[in-house]
């Protein structure tokens, strides 16, 4: 991944924390697509994608949470997307309707994996 | 000899009347004079009479009429009858034998005359033949009939007895003979005399002597007792012969009359003896003498005129002859001439030949020439080389010439070659090259001009050319277009276009070198925003230096993205130089400069320091952080760096030593005069353009990179960017935004929604139109009051979406924008966007 955006993965019990540092948009998103989805173990029942150190995400950033969504979704991964209140990037997510597919939080959960993973939206 | 008659001035025979004066008075008066001439002769002549009074031995008068008819004409003949009659009738018996008397006297010369005048006498008497008709016609012919008549009427007039007629018969006959043998070519003489005037002073003392010895011997003879007469005539010969006819008849005449009178008086060898003795003496001297004289004078005349002739003949011969020889010396030279001036001509020729053989030998230029009406091909020596041959080796025709043209360009050359025959005027042809294959196999490059000519009647008459053999030439060039276009495709098609920072920069190649150099320079924009700077000089030249010189640009490049320092980026090329370009060395300067911020990095690896030029014109230079070239033998590849920053208003002029090292100027000086010719020109170009006249006068002995920076502060009003269509444009056109919406006090979650709608605008104007690596996407930003307004264009269509992300960008623009509209057409597409902000709105 370029100096652009960064990732950062965290693994504490079953929850996997993807931290995606920096800015997101159509240079890097396909190459932050693919990092992610190889930095998720298959034994992970949740997956927490934060973006609180995010700087920029455009469409293209989304369009790379969609995907990794759908693709952890179909590997029975629970997945959410942690968004401080004050983020500027918030307005995207919310314009796009991100929150439809995948749980959109303020704050980091709980480490609690028994979090039933029941908003899927294939 | 027509031309012989045309010089001779030869006189006319005597003609009738010919000098009779004009009118009647002036002929009267001439017939008076005459008549008394006539007779004054007559009595004195009647003095010497021998017998009685009137038969004189010498009768003078009749030699006066025969000159007078002759030269007076006819006419005269009145003065002479009444003359006769008048010195006749005293001495007659009667009036009427005097009047017979006179009419004989009178017939007698009138017949002689008329006698000359018919066979044609001369009366210069320069011939044989007029001597001959005086004696034979005029004197001893014409003469019987006066002595006879004379005779006749002494006799009938009973002024003598019958038994002596014979005897005066014979008197009168010799007299009157006498008389025109003597006095005529005298007085005929007088006219020589009158037409041939100036005698040499010699000749005159000549005349004298003779006329005075020829009298004194003449009355010493004629008083001596001894029959010595005869001794005169060695005095006529002399005077014929020097004198002829002027010197002749007055010596006659002299001699003859004193002997005359010698005989009248009884003198000397007349004093005894009969009178028929002294009678038959004195005649036959004076027929002597006359005869001598005056025969001798026209023959020795006639052969002067003769050898004059002759002489002048030979003379004009002579003259002629000289005349032609010098004709022929004159032909002879000018052939000589012309000779030695062919010769000389020819000689030059040969020089000529041969030296336009060596030029063209050193050019490597051929001639040739095709005469069409005969078909006839002629070429030079060296194009004979040109095609591989020796010169004359085959004789050569167009089909043969055309044979050695490779079959892949044959169709042109006929085709021009059809073309050209067939335009009817004459012109030059555009030139070609061509190929052709030597008999050894080498091919080689030719290069054609030509030029065509025709007849009035529009048939190609000749056709002739040159080739030249380019084919090291094309080799050459094509090295060189290679370099070059590599240099060129090695530098920046343009410089970055950076919101904040100005630049120029400049490529001057060297004028002599052929081949291209190794400098170059770069501009990058940092994924961090930031801007690295580069410009360095590979030594040597061409492709080797050029290819180098794109090799170090790309992994600058590639270093520089990293964002790595410029130190590190350095220390990594040193490597890479030391690795995989050996033998190499590069000069280099890496500056990274920070727009927010002003401030500057840089590590120079043995490069020429670069120079800062303040907002008041001047220069100093930023020699920190210098290290040896890259690919110095021995460098560590440590290399430090030194920070420093542009001052307000301050720009940076980085270059290669193109700029300042002259021929015979150091280093050092050349740097104080770059450092002098700064100035803060505000426009950047005019500065480099400025920098180059002041540096560089005439000749560029070694190629020039020049490069000018200057940060400049965004305008709150406006911001244009142009960004290459492509992705990694993204994040540093994010990072101008950023600045230019934090100077307009935008509130951070509208600067964010702005940042966001022109980043996904964007992504569609990269995304959409171009294919890889093409075409460039236009911002405009503007701000009014609290108004933003946006306009991102490209100069492509938007392709149809290929999946949902297109159209969720567009729904992204419509969410945080005011108002979003799209304007597609067939030169692009422009999106604009606006959006109020409230805070401007509060701060305003």
């Amino acid at each position: 991944m370029s100096e652009l955006g960064r990732l950062e993965v965290n693994r504490d019990g079953g929850v996997c924390v993807l931290r995606i540092l920096g800015e997101v948009d159509m240079s890097n998103a396909s190459e932050l697509l693919a990092a992610v989805g190889a930095a998720v173990p298959n034994d992970v029942p949740c997956v927490v994608v934060d973006l609180a150190e995010t700087v920029y995400l455009d469409s293209a950033g989304v369009q790379v949470l969609f995907a990794l969504a759908g693709r952890l979704h179909a590997r029975r991964h629970q997945v959410s997307v942690v968004v401080p209140q004050d983020s500027p990037i918030r307005a995207v997510l919310e314009l796009t309707g991100l929150s439809t597919v995948v749980p959109v939080r303020a704050r980091m959960p709980p480490p609690d994996p028994t979090e039933p993973a029941g908003e899927l939206d294939p | 000899m027509g031309r012989e008659g045309r010089t001779r001035r030869e006189r006319p025979p005597a003609a009738a009347g010919r000098w009779s004066p004009n009118g009647w008075p002036g002929r009267l008066a001439s017939i008076l004079l005459l008549a008394a001439v006539y007779y004054m002769a007559a009595r004195l002549s009647l003095r010497l009479s021998l017998i009685e009074r009137n038969v004189t031995p010498l009768w003078p008068p009749t030699g006066i009429a025969v000159v007078a008819f002759l030269l007076l004409g006819r006419r005269v003949w009145p003065a002479i009858a009444v003359a006769a009659f008048v010195v006749n009738e005293p001495i007659s018996t009667s009036w009427l034998a005097a009047a017979a008397t006179a009419a004989g006297n009178t017939l007698a010369p009138f017949v002689a005359a008329e006698l000359l005048r018919a066979v044609g006498l001369r009366t210069e008497i320069d011939r044989l033949r007029d001597a001959v008709a005086i004696v034979f016609l005029a004197a001893l012919g014409s003469m019987l009939i006066s002595a006879s008549v004379g005779a006749g009427t002494l006799v009938a007039s009973g002024a003598i007895p019958g038994r002596q007629f014979l005897s005066a018969w014979a008197v009168w006959w010799t007299g009157d003979a006498m008389g025109v043998l003597v006095v005529a070519p005298f007085l005929l003489s007088l006219l020589l005399f009158r037409q041939r005037s100036g005698m040499s002073w010699a000749r005159r003392v000549e005349a004298a002597t003779l006329f005075a010895g020829l009298t004194v011997l003449s009355l010493a003879v004629a008083h001596s007792k001894l029959h010595l007469l005869f001794v005169v005539l060695p005095f006529m010969g002399w005077a014929a012969w020097r004198f002829q006819q002027r010197g002749a008849a007055p010596a006659a005449l002299l001699a003859s009359g004193i002997a005359t009178w010698a005989a009248a008086r009884g003198l000397g060898p007349f004093a005894q003896g009969t009178l028929f003795g002294k009678m038959l003496t004195l005649q036959a001297f004076n027929a002597t003498v006359a005869f001598t004289s005056f025969v001798f004078a026209a023959v020795v005349t006639e052969r002067l005129r003769a050898r004059e002739a002759l002489e002048r003949g030979a003379a004009e011969l002579e003259g002629r002859v000289r005349r032609r020889t010098s004709e022929l010396s004159e032909a002879n030279e000018h052939l000589r001439r012309e000779i030695a001036e062919r010769k000389d001509a020819e000689r030059r020729l040969r020089q000529r030949e041969g030296q336009l053989s060596e030029a063209q030998q050193m050019a490597r230029v051929g001639s040739w020439e095709w005469l069409m009406p005969d078909d006839r091909v002629a070429w030079s020596d060296e194009m004979y080389r040109i095609h591989g041959y020796a010169p004359r080796e085959f004789p050569v025709s167009l089909d043969r010439a055309i044979e050695l043209v490779v079959p892949e360009d044959l169709g042109g050359i006929r085709g021009r070659l059809a073309a050209a025959l067939a335009a009817g005027t004459d012109h030059d042809l555009a030139p070609v090259e061509y190929r052709i294959v030597r008999p050894d196999g080498a091919q080689r490059v030719l290069r054609a001009k030509s030029r065509v000519t025709f007849g009035p009647n529009g048939r190609p008459l000749r056709m002739v050319g040159t080739v030249q053999d380019v084919t090291e030439d094309k080799r050459a060039e094509r090295e060189h277009r290679i370099s070059e276009t590599l240099q060129r495709s090695l530098l920046p098609e343009r410089l970055p276009d950076i919101p904040g920072v100005l630049l120029a920069a400049r490529y001057v190649p060297a004028t002599a070198d052929v081949e291209v150099g190794g400098d170059w320079y770069d501009v990058v924009q940092l994924p961090n925003g930031e801007v690295g700077v580069a410009i360095g000089d590979v030594a040597g030249h061409g492709l080797r230096a050029a290819s180098t010189m794109g090799q170090l640009r790309m992994a600058l490049r590639a270093y520089a993205l990293e964002d790595l320092s410029p130190a590190a980026v350095l220390g990594r090329l040193h490597h890479l130089v030391e690795k995989l370009l050996p033998n190499e060395m590069a000069t280099l300067v890496y500056l990274v400069f920070d727009p927010e911020s002003g401030s500057i990095t840089f590590s120079n690896a043995g490069h020429p320091p670069p120079l800062m030029v303040g907002a008041d014109g001047r220069g100093s230079y930023l020699e920190e952080a210098l290290a040896p070239p890259l690919g110095a033998a021995g460098l560590a590849g440590e290399f430090v760096e030194w920070r420093s920053e542009i001052p307000p208003g301050g720009t940076l002029v980085l270059f290669t030593d193109g700029l300042v090292e002259r021929r015979g100027v150091s280093l050092r000086r050349g740097l104080a005069r770059l450092r002098e010719a700064a100035t803060a020109e505000p426009d950047l170009d005019a500065l480099c353009q400025g920098l180059l006249t002041a540096l560089v006068e005439g000749e560029v002995d070694d190629d020039i990179a020049l490069l000018a920076l200057r940060p400049v502060p965004l305008s709150r009003d406006r911001l244009h960017l142009r960004v290459p269509a492509e992705p990694q444009a993204l994040a540093p056109l994010r990072r101008t935004l950023r600045r230019w919406l934090g100077g307009i006090d935008a509130e951070p979650q509208e600067a964010h929604d702005i940042l966001v709608a022109c980043g996904e605008a964007c992504a569609n104007a990269i995304q959409h139109p171009y294919g890889a690596g093409e075409g460039f996407v236009d911002i405009d930003l503007s701000m009014r009051e609290d108004l933003v307004e946006i306009a991102v264009g490209d100069s492509g269509r938007w392709r149809p979406h290929s999946g949902t992300e297109g159209g969720r960008g567009l729904h992204v623009m419509e969410g945080l924008m005011d108002a979003v509209e799209v304007d597609s057409g067939p030169a692009g597409t422009v999106v604009r966007m606006r959006r109020r902000l409230r805070a401007g709105a509060t701060h305003e």
